[in-house]
C-alpha cells in the first residue's frame, strides 16, 4: 500500500443549513501517522464538518475521499465499517459494565453462541496495556475509574473495532489536568504506527500545539489555513481564529460605563465563597455588587453555567457559602425566587413553556402574587401585557403560545418574566445566543436598564461579544475555576479567548 | 460544543397546524362516528334507556378516570388504581362488619387510598423511581392488602351510604351517575381554575422549566398521586354499593379500561396536554363501543380483541400527534 495517499481527503466541501452557510469549499487532508488538529470558535463549522467525516450527515456537497477512493458516507455505521470511528463528547459507554464488556460493546467475541469471557479479557488487557494503561481492570466495572479511563474505554473500542481515522471531539473538557496529559500521551501513542490518524478538536490550544502534528483553522464555515503546529504559538492561532474581527474589538473595553458612585461603593448583594462542586466548578470565590453586571466567561464545559444553576439553587454544591445580602442564601429556586434572585438558563427549551402561552409563561414564578387560590386570568394577561411591552416582545400578544415567536422574541420573554418583581441578583446565561443583531441589542439594553436600576446582574456566556457588549467587570473560568479577572482595564476578545484557553498549564496538577 | 447558532423555532406549517387540530378533535369525531354508526346498525342502540344504560356502564370508571387524568398531565401513570379501588372497597366493607361506626368504615378507606397514593408520590417524586414501576409494586401492595382483609372470601356488609350512592335513585336518576358526574366537574373545576391545576399542567408541559419557575414539581406529583388513589377508592367505596358486596378482585380489572379511556379522549402521555372534557369523550367513546357490540350482535368472543384494536389506534394517534417531543 502507497503511503503517499492521505487517509482521508474532503474537496470543496459544502454544507448549508437552510439560509445559513456552515461549511463553504473545505479541503482538509489526513495524513496516516499524524495528529490533526482543528480549531475555531463556536459557530466556525467543527462540529459539521465532523459530522461529515462521522457519516452523521450524509447531504453535503462536494467529495469526500477515504485512502484515494471517492466516498459518499450513508451514516455513522457506514464509517464505523470503512475505519472512521467518532468518540463523542458525551461518552457512548455503560458504566455499570466491565471495562472489557465497554471495549467489546456488542462485538463480544463469541464460543459457540455464548460470550468467551477468558477472551474477551485476554484480548482487552491486551489493548490496554498496548496504551499504557495496564493498571486498569478489565474485570472492573467502568464507574470505579475515573472520566479519563471512560474516554480510554471509547478510544480502545475504536481501535479494536478496526478504526484507522479518530475524531477526537473536545476529548479533554471535562477531565483533570493529569488525565488530560495522560490522554495527550495517549493520542501520540495511537498515530506512532504510522497508519492510524487522529482528528483532533479542542478549545484548549495548548493541547493543540502539544498533541498536533498540523492545525487546521475555521472561521465561519471556511478554512483559513493549515499549518504546521511546531510553527503555530498561540497568539497566532487565537489571530488566525478570530480573522479581521480581532481589530475590531480592540475598540471594545469594559469601564466603558460610568458605574455610579452609589453603585460603586454599594454593598455586595451577593457573596460567594469557595463554592465547589465535584466535575462542575472548583474553589469559586466571588462577589456581585448592586448595580454592576459582572461577566462571568468561559468555554463551554468550564463550568461557569453550573455555577449559575448553584446560585439559583438548581444544583446543590458540595462546598463553600453563598450570601444574599448580608444573610446566607440555599435551598430551591422557589426559595431564591422569593428572596429576590431571578436565573435565565442557557437553553430556552428548557426554561419556557413553548406550546403554553406567554402570559402563563411569565406569571407562574408570581402566580401566588398575582391572583389568590383561583389564577385571575385577566390581571395575569395584564401583568404580562406591560413587562412583554416593555422589553419589546413581537408580536405583544400576551395570548400568543411562545412557540410562534422567534428564538429572540422568546429570549425576551424569559427574560421578561423577572421584570414583574425587579430581582435584587438577576442570573442571566447566554441570554443572546442564536440572535440576530437588533434582538443582541434589545436584550442588553434590558440589562443595562435593569443594573442602572440597581440590580446586580450576572451575565454568564461563553460568547466573548456579548461579555464585552455589557459586563463591567469580568471573570474568566477555565475547567471549574476562575483563572482572570479583568476590571477598569481594556479588554478584547483575544484577551478573553487567551485566559479561558491557554490556563491548561497554569493548574498545579 | 459548537451549536448552531441557527434560530430553533420555525414557524408552524400549515401541515402542522392541522395536526394539532385533528388531534385535538379525531376523538371526538371518533365519537360521532361510533355512535352513527350503532344508531344505524341497532335498533335497540339508540333508546333513552340505553343511553343510561352507558352512562351506569362508565360511572366507574369515570370517577377513576378523574384521578389518572391528573396523573397523565404530569407525564406520570398510575398502574395501581384498580387494585386500589378493590382495597379500599374491602377496607369500607370490613370495618363496616366489624361495626364501626357510619361513616367511619368509609373515611378510613379513603385516607387508606390516600396514603398508598402518598407512597406512590414519594417514590416517584422524591426517590425518582418511574411511577410505573412504584404502581405496579403498588398494585401487588393493594391486592395484597385486600386479599389479607378478607381472607379470599366475599364480604356482604356493606355502608349504607355506598349501597345508597352504588345502587340507589333519586329522581330516577342514578346516584352512580350523580356522583360521576361531580367528581368529573370537581376534577375539572380543579385542574382548570386553581393555582394547583396550572401547577400540574405546567409540570406536565415542561418539568425543568415549572422547576426553574419555581413550582415544587415534586409535591406536584406527589399530590397528584394522592388525587388518582383516593378517586380510585372512591369507586371502589360506590363500587361495592353498585355490585352488592366486596370481593378480594372486585374492580382489578378496570385498569386498563380506566387509562384507556383517558388516553383514547386525547389526553396526552407525555403531559401537559388533555383535561377532563378529553377524557369524558374517552370515557363516552369507551362506553358506546361496549355497548354498541352488545346491540349489534357481534360475536361476543370479539369484543375485548375490538376495544383492544381501537385503544392501539387511539395510543398510535397519541403518539403520532404528541410525541413532537425531539430536541
Amino acid at each position: 500500500m502507497e503511503t503517499t495517499t492521505p487517509l482521508l481527503n474532503l474537496n470543496n466541501v459544502s454544507k448549508r443549513f437552510g439560509g445559513i452557510h456552515a461549511l463553504k469549499g473545505i479541503d482538509f487532508d489526513v495524513r496516516r501517522g499524524e495528529v490533526h488538529a482543528l480549531v475555531g470558535e463556536n459557530g466556525a463549522g467543527k462540529s459539521t464538518m465532523m459530522k461529515i467525516l462521522a457519516g452523521v450527515i450524509p447531504d453535503y456537497e462536494g467529495e469526500m475521499r477515504w485512502q484515494g477512493r471517492p466516498v459518499r458516507l450513508k451514516n455513522p455505521r457506514h464509517a464505523l465499517d470503512l475505519g472512521i470511528a467518532m468518540i463523542h463528547q458525551e461518552l457512548s459507554v455503560m458504566p455499570e459494565l466491565t471495562v472489557a464488556e465497554n471495549i467489546f460493546l456488542g462485538r463480544q467475541p463469541l464460543r459457540g453462541g455464548v460470550v468467551d469471557w477468558p477472551r474477551m479479557f485476554r484480548e482487552a488487557e491486551a489493548i490496554l496495556a498496548e496504551l499504557g494503561y495496564e493498571h486498569v481492570n478489565v474485570r472492573d466495572e467502568l464507574e470505579r475509574y475515573p472520566l479519563g479511563v471512560h474516554q480510554l474505554v471509547e478510544i480502545a473500542r475504536a481501535i479494536t473495532s478496526g478504526a484507522r481515522l479518530i475524531i477526537m471531539d473536545e476529548p479533554t473538557s471535562a477531565l483533570s489536568p493529569m488525565e488530560t496529559q495522560r490522554l495527550l500521551e495517549l493520542t501520540r501513542k495511537l498515530v506512532e504506527d504510522g497508519d492510524k490518524a487522529v482528528v483532533y478538536i479542542s478549545h484548549f490550544l495548548e493541547e493543540v500545539t502539544w498533541v498536533a502534528d498540523r492545525i487546521t483553522v475555521l472561521r465561519d464555515g471556511q478554512k483559513i489555513t493549515t499549518l504546521d503546529a511546531k510553527e503555530a504559538d498561540k497568539q497566532e492561532l487565537v489571530r488566525l481564529m478570530l480573522g479581521k474581527e480581532a481589530e475590531f474589538f480592540e475598540e471594545s473595553f469594559i469601564g466603558s460605563r460610568q458605574v455610579s458612585d452609589e453603585h460603586k461603593n454599594a454593598a455586595p448583594v451577593l457573596v460567594v465563597r469557595n463554592l465547589s462542586k465535584p466535575r462542575a466548578f472548583e474553589n469559586v470565590s466571588f462577589e456581585l455588587r448592586a448595580g454592576e453586571i459582572l461577566g462571568l466567561y468561559g468555554l463551554i464545559g468550564s463550568g461557569h453555567f453550573e455555577l449559575g444553576e448553584a446560585i439559583y439553587g438548581l444544583v446543590k454544591p458540595s462546598s463553600g457559602s453563598m450570601e444574599l445580602a448580608g444573610s446566607p442564601l440555599r435551598g430551591s429556586p422557589r426559595k431564591a425566587i422569593d428572596r429576590g434572585i431571578a436565573y435565565v438558563p442557557p437553553s430556552r427549551r428548557t426554561g419556557l413553556f413553548l406550546e403554553k402561552p406567554i402570559y402563563q409563561n411569565v406569571s407562574l414564578p408570581w402566580l401566588a402574587k398575582i391572583s389568590g387560590f383561583v389564577p385571575a386570568v385577566g390581571r395575569e394577561v395584564k401583568v404580562a401585557d406591560e413587562v412583554i411591552h416593555r422589553v419589546g416582545v413581537r408580536p405583544p400578544d400576551p395570548l400568543k403560545e411562545v412557540v410562534f415567536l422567534s428564538g429572540g422574541n422568546q429570549q425576551k420573554v424569559a427574560i421578561a418574566r423577572w421584570l414583574v418583581e425587579p430581582p435584587k441578583v438577576f442570573v442571566v446565561s447566554e441570554p443572546t445566543r442564536g440572535m440576530d443583531v437588533g434582538a443582541k441589542e434589545e436584550v442588553m439594553r434590558i440589562l443595562k436598564e435593569m443594573s442602572a436600576a440597581g440590580v446586580g446582574v450576572l451575565l454568564i456566556s461563553s460568547e466573548p461579544e456579548t461579555i464585552l457588549a455589557a459586563a463591567e467587570r469580568i471573570l474568566v473560568m477555565a475547567k471549574g475555576r476562575i483563572v482572570e479577572e479583568f476590571a477598569e482595564q481594556s479588554v478584547t476578545k483575544e484577551m478573553l479567548l487567551a485566559a479561558a484557553a491557554g490556563e491548561m498549564a497554569a493548574e498545579p496538577a | 460544543m459548537a451549536q448552531k447558532p441557527a434560530d430553533t423555532t420555525q414557524p408552524p406549517s400549515k401541515l402542522r397546524a392541522f395536526l394539532a387540530k385533528s388531534r385535538e378533535y379525531a376523538p371526538v369525531w371518533t365519537l360521532l362516528a361510533l355512535f352513527l354508526f350503532f344508531s344505524v346498525y341497532s335498533d335497540s342502540f339508540l333508546t333513552w334507556e340505553n343511553m343510561g344504560n352507558i352512562l351506569n356502564q362508565v360511572a366507574l370508571l369515570a370517577i377513576m378516570g378523574t384521578g389518572i387524568t391528573f396523573v397523565l398531565l404530569t407525564a406520570q401513570i398510575d398502574l395501581s388504581v384498580s387494585y386500589m379501588a378493590t382495597f379500599a372497597g374491602v377496607v369500607a366493607a370490613y370495618y363496616t362488619a366489624a361495626h364501626l361506626p357510619q361513616p367511619w368504615p368509609i373515611v378510613i378507606a379513603l385516607l387508606a387510598a390516600a396514603f398508598l397514593g402518598w407512597i406512590n408520590g414519594v417514590g416517584t417524586a422524591w426517590l425518582g423511581i418511574p411511577s410505573f414501576m412504584v404502581t405496579l409494586a403498588m398494585s401487588l401492595i393493594a391486592s395484597g392488602l385486600s386479599l389479607y382483609l378478607t381472607r379470599g372470601r366475599i364480604l356482604f356488609d356493606l355502608p349504607p351510604l355506598a349501597n345508597t350512592l352504588g345502587s340507589g335513585r333519586i329522581f330516577g336518576i342514578k346516584w352512580l351517575v350523580i356522583v360521576a358526574g361531580l367528581t368529573l366537574l370537581l376534577g375539572h373545576l380543579v385542574l382548570k381554575y386553581t393555582r394547583f391545576g396550572r401547577y400540574v399542567y405546567m409540570t406536565g408541559a415542561n418539568p425543568k422549566a415549572a422547576e426553574l419557575a419555581g413550582v415544587n414539581t415534586k409535591g406536584v406529583i406527589t399530590i397528584v398521586m394522592i388525587i388518582a388513589a383516593v378517586t380510585a377508592g372512591f369507586a371502589g367505596v360506590v363500587g361495592i354499593g353498585r355490585l352488592g358486596s366486596a370481593t378480594p378482585t372486585a374492580f382489578d380489572g378496570m385498569l386498563i379500561d380506566a387509562i384507556g379511556a383517558v388516553v383514547l379522549g386525547g389526553t396526552s402521555l407525555f403531559g401537559g396536554v388533555g383535561g377532563i372534557p378529553q377524557t369524558i369523550v374517552g370515557l363516552l367513546i369507551l362506553g358506546v363501543l361496549r355497548n354498541g357490540l352488545d346491540q349489534i350482535s357481534v360475536d361476543i368472543y370479539m369484543k375485548t380483541l375490538i376495544t383492544g384494536i381501537i385503544l392501539l389506534v387511539a395510543l398510535v394517534f397519541n403518539i403520532l400527534f404528541a410525541g413532537k417531543k425531539e430536541g
